[in-house]
């Protein structure tokens, strides 16, 4: 970049800015939260950053800002727009500074409260999420006055950043500087003293090197034929493919691929028994040892008639540490909740309805799904079951719990086992809150989270089955669409009621790691990998298999083998951070390894991260260690 | 050129929900009704063959899913499509009302070649439904406004013109992929080597 630090003005400051996503060697501060700037510099080149320091590194500046700060009511809340230095300006301690002109779009979620910045190759070179109110200011106000943006015809949330005049005359600059012709100067005038000293050779030399422009360039080349159409569909294109082999930079594989740890079996137990979970209940009703309930949980469900009692507990609607009378009090408390948000929309006037179409739209559509979730179960069987009006009510009322949200196709879904074992229309209305607040991402508006997922789970099986990764990107389906219904609402349609209760409560322990619902299904993909590699399925037919595994699966099975990939992953030589956040491992956090792989050899990595040899051939992977960011990435859990 | 590989007529039908998609499809490939069916999630379809013209086609029905959010999903699924089935509800307003914005959201989408000439029909669905909120004329009329796109009124339930409907489906689905293929003539068709049969003359051939 070049620009000393000291000559630039700030034109935006936001605090309460948490850092989600950076280049490896921020890997430390990710979750940590701080202030996000944009500055400009003062020189002649008025080049402009995006800036982000933690909080902890300087003295808050909150204080002397004031005096451009816009009053809020709301504490420790300041946003500026300024042109003027800060006082504490000199002392302050950047830690992330990117130029504007990397920026090639951005792209907002949540509400404006989400902002990620892309280098149009897909990556993503940094991503905030905004604690104190939102980026519409910084987008609208300042980054719309910077740049030439417009919004993506695909995703309205991209905004791509253009500058077409400019873009041209720095080609031009930039294929002077490849020929490293004018570089000071003197290159230069050696070339010209060659030529006239020894004109055939010096001239073949500079041609020669004109040619490696033109063959080793082609990226630079390309850049101001890069339109807006382009960089959308490198920004989709990024959405859906994987980036293991070379994500954040730190890592570099170049040829083999390294193979997992042999798998274990993990054969499932018998559910938790009435006396195992009475074991567990001290005198006044409290469970004492909450770690090993989960545990037998997650190695074998629960027993059906104990099931009721246990899952108020594994949805969040009881306090693990909550005595026997401390839950007697708040389900008093959560009943009268409820029925006041059930009144306020059972109480409305047919006039506020006809002006509400919203929520007309929304009741509609509960009305319509209610109608036709699991009616081919003896307990939502039937005309004027009461147990369709307790569906209808509990949805209707979760409008009112959640009005940015209200009703998305697949909740009935979610809903339907829980009512069906709870039957109690407040318990289960808190149960099932507890469960959409777990998968409330799958229901995004723009659809950000299912789609996130399924990358996510392209990755992990691009790690744990590359040749059926491959094998996916070369048929039209590396964007693993086909698991679409999987993971919107967590196989209830692939199993019976009583399997997907099961299966449910399991994933709700949040053993034994993150994200563990995508290692199921990286585990019935494998199985179902030689059915689809031998028959040359493309992505018609792989949907059709996969849509036709509906009732055929064996939830035992799939846990068992979920949990030995897992440990497969989690005890290999070559897992990488991209792979460790997603299963929330602790990360290694490689500082020094960002834009210098030469100097950091694999062998004392492999020693760090288990204390042992690599058991396969993995001479090409490297990766660095840094035992103090190791330290402090095992305290930062990664969501 | 007459050609003897076998032709795939891929079909999108759109809606709103609960207008009747999976019924219709069920009903046209399988003759059976229910209204037990669930929201379809994702996508998925069917696929049936039949003769049209005296040629055997197979049709392959895509159902989607019809809440508006899960449309951006859908660009995977509509590629390749050769006709797009619109379906609203006859006894639901709001499902005619949303009719256009499927169509723009298709083209868009799937960004056929000539968009203008691309085929639709609509299916107006549950006409065994009373009280009736979109009458006939009404519907016609907005199909003439979108260059004649042919209107059926069916009953998925009653089985009431559904095979009238999907046999224009599918007439329209060839009438454009044969003007598509016509834009790739300088290519010769497939040849099989294990393709005993001479085939029925054209160019590119070399038994």
């Amino acid at each position: 970049m070049g620009d000393s630090l000291n000559d630039c003005i700030e034109i935006f400051t936001q605090d309460g800015v948490l850092l989600k996503q950076a280049q490896a060697s921020y890997m430390s501060y990710i979750n940590s939260i701080g202030t996000l700037y944009i500055s400009e510099s003062l020189n002649s080149s008025q080049k402009k950053f995006i800036e982000w320091k933690p909080n902890d590194i300087t003295v808050d500046s909150d204080i002397q800002d004031q005096e451009w700060a816009v009053v809020n009511t709301i504490q420790k809340r300041t946003r500026t727009l300024s042109g003027n230095f800060p006082p504490d300006y000199q002392n302050r301690v950047r830690c992330i500074m990117i130029s504007l002109d990397e920026v090639k779009s951005f792209r907002v979620a949540n509400k404006y409260r989400h902002l990620t910045f892309y280098d149009g190759k897909s990556e993503a070179l940094c991503s905030f999420v905004f604690q104190h109110g939102n980026c519409e200011g910084l987008i609208k106000g300042v980054l719309g006055t910077i740049l030439k943006t417009s919004v993506s015809k695909r995703d309205k949330h991209l905004y791509i950043v253009y500058d077409a005049n400019t873009l041209e005359i720095q080609q031009l600059d930039r294929s002077f500087a490849e020929l490293n012709l004018q570089s000071e100067g003197s290159a230069f005038w050696k070339m010209v003293k060659n030529i006239k000293e020894h004109p055939y050779e010096a001239t073949f030399e500079a041609f020669a090197k004109v040619t490696d422009y033109v063959y080793r360039s082609p990226e630079q080349r390309e850049i101001d034929a890069r339109e807006c159409e382009d960089l959308n569909r490198s920004i989709s294109e990024y959405e859906n493919t994987t980036t293991t082999t070379h994500s954040q930079g730190d890592y570099e594989v170049i040829a083999k691929v390294p193979e997992l740890p042999p798998r274990k079996d993990f054969p499932r137990l018998r559910p938790m028994t009435v006396e195992q979970w009475r074991g567990h209940l001290n005198f006044d009703g409290r469970i004492e040892d909450v770690d090993s309930i989960k545990t037998l949980v997650f190695r074998g469900g629960i027993t059906p008639s104990l099931r009721k009692e246990v899952w108020k507990f594994l949805l969040d609607y009881y306090p693990w540490t909550s005595t026997e009378t401390e839950r007697q009090k708040l389900v008093k408390a959560k009943s009268d909740e409820y029925f006041m948000m059930k009144l306020q929309w059972k109480s409305m006037t047919k006039v506020q309805e006809d002006n509400f179409s919203d929520y007309r739209d929304r009741k509609s559509l509960i009305e319509k799904d209610v109608n036709r979730t699991d009616r081919t179960l003896d307990f939502y069987a039937g005309d004027n079951n009461t147990n369709l009006q307790m569906l209808n009510d509990i949805l209707m009322t979760y409008i009112m719990y959640n009005f940015d949200l209200g009703y998305v196709q697949g909740m009935s879904d979610l809903l339907s086992p829980i009512l069906q074992l709870i039957g109690d229309e407040v318990d289960s209305f808190w149960c099932f809150v507890g469960f959409m607040n777990r998968v409330i991402r799958n229901f995004d508006i723009d659809q950000a989270g299912m789609k996130e997922q399924l990358s996510n789970l392209h990755t992990l099986l691009a790690f744990v089955n590359p040749e059926l990764a491959t094998y996916l990107d070369t048929h039209d389906s590396g964007n693993m669409f086909f698991c679409f219904r999987w993971l919107l609402v967590w196989f209830k349609r692939e199993l019976t009621q009583e399997d997907v209760m099961r299966f449910w409560e399991v994933l709700w322990t949040g053993y034994p790691c993150e994200n563990f619902h995508l290692l199921v299904c990286v585990a019935i993909l494998e199985s179902e990998k030689d059915n689809i590699i031998k028959n040359e399925y493309g992505f018609t037919e792989i949907l059709k298999h996969i849509n036709d595994l509906n009732g055929n699966l064996d939830i035992a099975q799939m846990l068992n083998k979920a949990e030995g990939i897992y440990y497969q992953i989690k005890e290999a030589d070559h897992l990488t951070d991209d792979i460790r956040m997603l299963l929330g491992l602790p990360l290694l956090g490689n500082q020094n390894s960002y834009g210098s792989h030469e100097q950091s050899p694999f062998e004392d990595s492999a020693e760090l991260s288990n204390g042992t040899q690599p058991c396969c051939s993995v001479e090409n992977v490297r990766i660095s260690p840094d035992e103090g960011a190791y330290e402090r990435a095992l305290v930062a859990s990664f969501l | 050129m007459a050609s003897r590989k076998k032709t795939l007529l891929k079909v999108i039908i759109l809606g709103d929900s609960s207008v009747g998609k999976t019924s219709l499809m069920n009903q046209y490939v399988n003759r059976k009704f229910t209204n037990q069916y669930k929201a379809t999630i994702g996508a998925d379809f069917l696929t049936k063959e039949l003769t049209v013209d005296d040629r055997t086609v197979t049709m392959q029905i895509w159902d989607t899913a019809g809440q508006e959010r899960f449309q951006s999903l859908g660009v995977a699924f509509y590629r390749g499509a050769d006709c797009c089935v619109l379906v609203f509800d006859v006894t639901a307003p709001n499902t005619f009302k949303s009719l256009d914005s499927w169509r723009d959201e298709f083209l868009i989408q799937a960004s056929p070649r000539e968009p203008e000439n691309f085929p639709f029909v609509l299916l107006g669905n549950k006409v065994d439904l009373e009280p009736r909120a979109i009458s006939s004329k009404r519907a016609q009329q907005w199909c003439q406004s979108k260059n004649n796109i042919p209107y059926f009124e069916t009953s998925a339930k009653e089985g009431l013109n559904v095979e009238q409907a999907f046999m224009a489906i599918a007439k329209n689905a060839l009438a454009q992929q044969n003007s598509t293929v016509d834009l790739y003539n300088e290519f010769p068709d497939q040849i099989k080597l294990t393709n005993t049969q001479k085939p029925s003359g054209g160019s590119g051939c070399c038994q």
